[in-house]
Formats: C-alpha cells, sequence, structure tokens
C-alpha cells in the first residue's frame, strides 16, 4: 500500500517536456535526472528541484502521457528520483511506458482517473488489488493489474536486476 | 486464425508455433544498435550483469550520429568515452565520423537489418527497420544491455492494423505525403498506441526501398509499436548486395486478425504538410501556399536519402534559392553522400544556394548543427515540429517532404511542387 500526494497533469504531458533537450545527453541517474525533471511541463518547475520539491508521489495524467516518442530512461529515472511510485493514466506512450516496466515504476492505466482528482489530493494506491483511492474525496478507482511478468520484475527492482539474478543463477531468461 | 507478419516473427524469434496479441515473450534479436550519446551507459549497463564479452560482436551496432562531428567540447569528449568503450568491446561494425551516417541509415542500407528477424535500437525510430519486413524497435538502454548480454529482448505481441494502400503514385507525391496524410486521417487519439502497423496493397509494392524507410520511420511517431512491410521483389533486390546473412520471405497469413483495416487511395494523395508544433495538424500544401518561411532543412532519418536528394536536383536544377531563405542539406550517411557527389545532385544543389552539411542527425534534435532560433520558420523534411524541437521554443517548424521543400526554397514561400 502505497499513500501520498498527486500531481495532476494535463493531456499530451511530453517525454521531451519531462526532460527538456539540455539534458538528454546527461547521465541517466536517479538523482540528477529528478533535479530537472517536468522542467518543459510548467513553468513553477523550471528551477532545480522545481517538481521534486513539492513532495508529490502519484502522478495522475489523461490521455498519451511521457509521449511525443523519446526513448530516453532519463524521464523514468527523473521521476523516481523525484520521489514517485506510480503514475496512472488513461494511456502511456509506449517507450516511457516499456522503460517503466524495466525500472519497476508502476505506470498503472486507469480509466477517468484524471477527472477525478485535483493536485494535492491524497492518493492510497494497492498494487496487489488495483484499487486507487482518493482519500481526499472519499472516491475510488480500479486499475488494470499488472501482467506477471510486469509484477516479477517489479518485485527484483527492475530489469537490470531481473536479469542479473538469472544471470548469476545460471538460469535462462525466457 | 493465421498469423499477421509481425506475429510470425515473434513467434519464430522465440522459439513457438503461435502468439497471440497481448502474449509476453522474450525473443532473439537480430541487431541491437546503439548510438554515440547513450552508448557508453550501454555499455556499463551491459557490464553491470556481469559480462564482459557482448553476445556477438558483429552483431551489436555502434553509430556516431548525434553528436558528430562534435559541435562543442562537451560533445568531443563524450565521443572520445564512447570511442573507447567501443574499442574495449572489440565491436565489429563502428560506423564512427568519416564512415558515419544516421543510425536507422546506416542498420538498413548495410545490411544489419533483415526481413524475417527483430532489431532493436536505443533510439525511437529504430521503427524504420520495418521497411525491409524486420520487426524493428525503439529501446530504453536497459533493454539495449539486456540484449547485448543475452541476444535477447521481451516484447509484448502487438494488436495488428492493416493500411491498405491501392492506386498510382501521382508526380511529385511522395511517401512523405502518405505518411502526413495518414497521421492527419488517424488524428491522433490514443488508437495506434502500441499497435503494429501494416502497410500492404499495389501503391506499397511499387514504392522503393527509400520511400518504405521513411512510412515505417514515422510509425513511431503515430504512437505504434511498430511499422512492417512485407519482403517483396524490391527488397530482395534492395538486399543481395548489402544483408548481412540469410533471411527467408515471410507475409501475413490471408486470414490474419486485424483489429482494423483502413483502405487509402494514392492517387487522391496530395502534397501534404504539418503545420508547426503538432505532427497531426496536416493539410494539403495547396490549402498553405504563399506562406512565408526563411529557413529550410532537408535530412534526417526520414527524408535524407539518395532519392530525396535526387527529387530535390531534378526541381532545383539551374535555379536560384530565395535570397531571403537558408537551406541545409544533410545526407543520411557517408554512402548517400557520396553518390549524391557522383551523381552531381550536390553540385545543383550548390548552385542552387543549399549549404550541405556533414552526415548526421544535424538539427533535426535541437542538439547540433543548424539549430532554430527565435523567430525562425522552418520548412522542414525531418519528423518532429514539436515546440522547441529543433532549437527554440519560439521558432516554429512545418513538416513536409522534399519536393514541397525544394519547389518552396524557389519562392521563399510554401509552394505545391506540382505549380511549378
Ligand atoms: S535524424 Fe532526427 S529523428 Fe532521426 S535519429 Fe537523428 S535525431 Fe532522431
Amino acid at each position: 500500500m502505497i499513500t501520498g500526494k498527486c500531481w495532476v497533469a494535463s493531456d499530451y504531458v511530453m517525454a521531451y517536456d519531462i526532460i527538456i533537450q539540455q539534458f538528454w545527453t546527461s547521465p541517466i541517474d536517479k538523482e540528477e535526472n529528478s533535479k530537472w525533471v517536468m522542467a518543459g511541463v510548467d513553468e513553477s518547475f523550471n528551477k532545480e528541484n522545481g517538481f521534486k520539491d513539492n513532495g508529490y508521489t502519484f502522478i495522475v495524467a489523461a490521455h498519451n502521457f511521457a509521449g511525443g516518442g523519446k526513448s530516453i530512461e532519463h524521464v523514468i529515472a527523473g521521476l523516481m528520483g523525484a520521489g514517485i511510485q506510480a503514475v496512472f493514466a488513461d494511456s502511456f506512450a509506449r517507450l516511457q511506458f516499456r522503460n517503466a516496466i524495466n525500472y519497476g515504476l508502476p505506470f498503472v492505466t486507469s480509466k477517468d482517473i484524471a477527472k477525478g482528482c485535483e493536485t494535492g489530493d491524497e492518493l492510497q494506491y494497492d498494487p496487489s488489488t488495483g484499487t486507487i483511492k482518493n482519500l481526499t474525496k472519499g472516491t475510488e478507482f480500479q486499475s488494470l493489474p499488472a501482467a506477471p511478468f510486469i509484477a516479477e520484475v517489479a518485485e527484483a527492482g527492475g530489469l537490470m536486476n531481473f536479469v542479473r539474478n538469472k544471470i548469476a543463477a545460471g538460469e535462462p531468461i525466457g | 486464425m493465421g498469423m499477421t507478419i509481425t506475429e510470425k516473427i515473434m513467434a519464430n524469434n522465440s522459439g513457438r508455433e503461435k502468439v497471440v496479441p497481448g502474449e509476453l515473450v522474450w525473443v532473439d534479436v537480430h541487431t541491437v544498435m546503439t548510438m554515440d550519446y547513450l552508448g557508453k551507459q550501454c555499455f556499463n549497463k551491459f557490464r553491470s550483469l556481469g559480462k564482459t564479452e557482448v553476445f556477438d560482436k558483429d552483431r551489436v551496432i555502434c553509430v556516431s550520429d548525434h553528436l558528430v562531428p562534435p559541435p562543442n567540447q562537451k560533445f568531443a569528449t563524450m565521443l572520445n568515452e564512447w570511442r573507447a568503450v567501443v574499442r574495449e568491446h572489440d565491436i565489429t561494425h563502428f560506423y564512427d565520423l568519416g564512415r558515419q551516417g544516421i543510425a536507422h541509415q546506416i542498420m538498413v542500407e548495410q545490411g544489419h537489418v533483415l526481413p524475417g528477424k527483430i532489431s532493436i535500437g536505443t533510439d525511437s525510430h529504430a521503427n524504420t527497420y520495418g521497411a525491409v519486413g524486420a520487426v524493428g524497435n525503439a529501446v530504453g538502454v536497459t533493454d539495449a544491455a539486456v540484449a547485448m548480454a543475452t541476444g535477447k529482448a521481451w516484447f509484448r505481441v502487438p494488436e495488428a492494423v492493416k493500411f491498405h494502400i491501392t492506386g498510382e503514385w501521382q508526380p511529385w507525391v511522395m511517401a512523405k505525403d502518405l505518411s502526413l496524410h495518414i497521421m492527419g486521417m488517424m488524428h491522433w487519439n490514443g488508437h495506434l498506441i502500441y499497435k503494429t502497423l501494416e502497410y500492404c496493397g499495389p501503391a506499397i509494392e511499387a514504392l522503393d526501398m527509400a520511400g518504405r524507410m521513411t512510412l515505417c520511420n514515422m510509425t513511431v511517431d503515430l504512437g505504434a509499436k511498430n511499422g512492417i512491410v512485407a519482403p517483396d521483389k524490391v527488397t530482395a533486390a534492395y538486399l543481395k548486395p548489402v544483408a548481412k546473412g540469410d533471411w527467408e520471405p515471410l507475409q501475413s497469413d490471408p486470414d490474419a486478425n486485424y483489429e482494423a483495416v483502413y483502405e487509402v487511395d494514392v492517387s487522391k494523395v496530395v502534397p501534404t504538410i504539418a503545420k508547426p508544433h503538432k505532427l497531426d495538424d496536416t493539410v494539403p500544401v495547396a490549402e498553405i501556399e504563399g506562406t512565408p518561411f526563411n529557413k529550410a532543412f532537408v535530412g534526417t532519418c526520414t527524408n535524407g536519402r539518395i532519392e530525396d536528394l535526387a527529387i530535390m536536383a531534378k526541381i532545383l536544377e539551374g535555379k536560384r534559392i530565395h535570397r531571403d531563405v537558408n537551406m541545409i542539406v544533410v545526407p543520411a550517411s557517408q554512402d548517400v553522400y557520396l553518390q549524391a557527389i557522383k551523381k552531381g545532385y550536390l553540385t545543383t544543389l550548390i548552385e542552387a544556394g543549399a549549404a550541405i552539411d556533414t552526415p548526421s542527425c544535424a538539427a533535426c534534435a535541437g542538439i547540433h548543427t543548424g539549430v532554430a532560433g527565435d523567430g525562425d520558420i522552418v520548412l522542414s523534411a525531418g519528423n518532429r515540429n514539436m515546440r522547441g524541437r529543433m532549437g527554440s521554443k519560439e521558432a516554429e517548424i512545418y513538416l513536409t517532404s522534399p519536393a514541397v521543400v525544394a519547389a518552396s526554397v524557389l519562392t521563399g514561400k510554401i509552394t505545391d511542387p506540382r505549380n511549378l
């Protein structure tokens, strides 16, 4: 069970605005990438730790979260470094959806959640059942539970650990 | 029920008889591509898996494209570190400055992607590889590192959407116009996310490899997982001199399942353009003819091929680019560059007043040469026009075909090439 404050994003938040151009060539590092995460999404986030200092645990978004077709993992690393533990949206762009799975950050598909939350609301997410409660408003949303492989990767702490464990154990990965 | 070509490729490369959409499978990867600004991190991650040798030195392809030649010290140092790590791992195919090109162009033109196989790359336009009938997929450095170590990657088998293209290609209409037409027709609505897009029909069979690459390239911008054209005579002829490995032809079964089928009559497709900031905000060029612009850019993994330079040379032969327009042309690879010199296209373009830049991504991603500044209105044959993509957030980018760019640089205003 994870509990914390949410930030509600608008439609079509682009991967490029989550991590702006000047940081694409930086090393992928949760701490470093989190300092300027979301810098292009909102002027108030465009300063060091501008997003991170708000202490959000969740992001609630609508369509095509992290779209625009960038494959850089800085996006996911930056969100995680900023304390984000799950993102709920109607739909996710596929490249970042994949990266999120590989990093073990739940990108959770949940229809209409964006319409039922405001920035600052306290949410509670139960990964085992997929239930998201809005404690501030007393409402509840259901999400699609993660596929077993995705849960296994998350359990291992991401794809790198998952594969590292398999290699160390001499087991085939697939 | 039969299988689509993408399903067959995923089944064949995961040792299964059959796969169905939604299934998660680990597949054997034929080639893994990484490039200058992410490559070192791929190798670092790969080593952190406890490995020192990649799964196959001939099948990890390394390319310098985003940062070459380095415009500043930061990039020069990154490139040096990149070179060191590639050499340390004794990678066979390293396309560094002097042999460089945009990675996706290199992967196809050098025969590193083959029909029926799966290739991944750490850049979003790896979808381009579908042009030869491969599954080409963009991944992050984690997936690349895992594949470098194990030769494998995980995939969710995608649902399929078919684009059946009929009719005759009209003069001056290019694959880019069809691509933008489809972009406008589908109006980004989440419908194509995670899907495989299959392009088929007589107008696709009539299309050369350059056109197929343009079409598949932009499937990532439609939100799709991959785009694919089944291999045929055109594919076989293209691959014959370059293929690095054997391949077998594969087709979708006639009774394969598609979530949707769209019919497009290409005879009705006209020169098309995407207006600034949104890729799906497309209109026929004729509707906005006369709009002024000051910069022109033709290159990128979408439209930097010899066929693109040829059509521009045809339009610009013996003419002069408008005095208020700055035009940069960037061949997609050294091979394309050399061919264009030999065929005289670059002479024609230079005589017309275009600047030629060394093969690279150049201004496309806004981090290298020729970027846009405040107030620029750019007419580009690239693939993305979001605010700030080519540099300044105060610039505007129109996306269109090389033919439209060439016709327009003569007048300094957006011009339909059919009216020349
Ligand atoms: S040309 Fe542009 S779209 Fe293609 S790989 Fe380079 S930066 Fe990306």
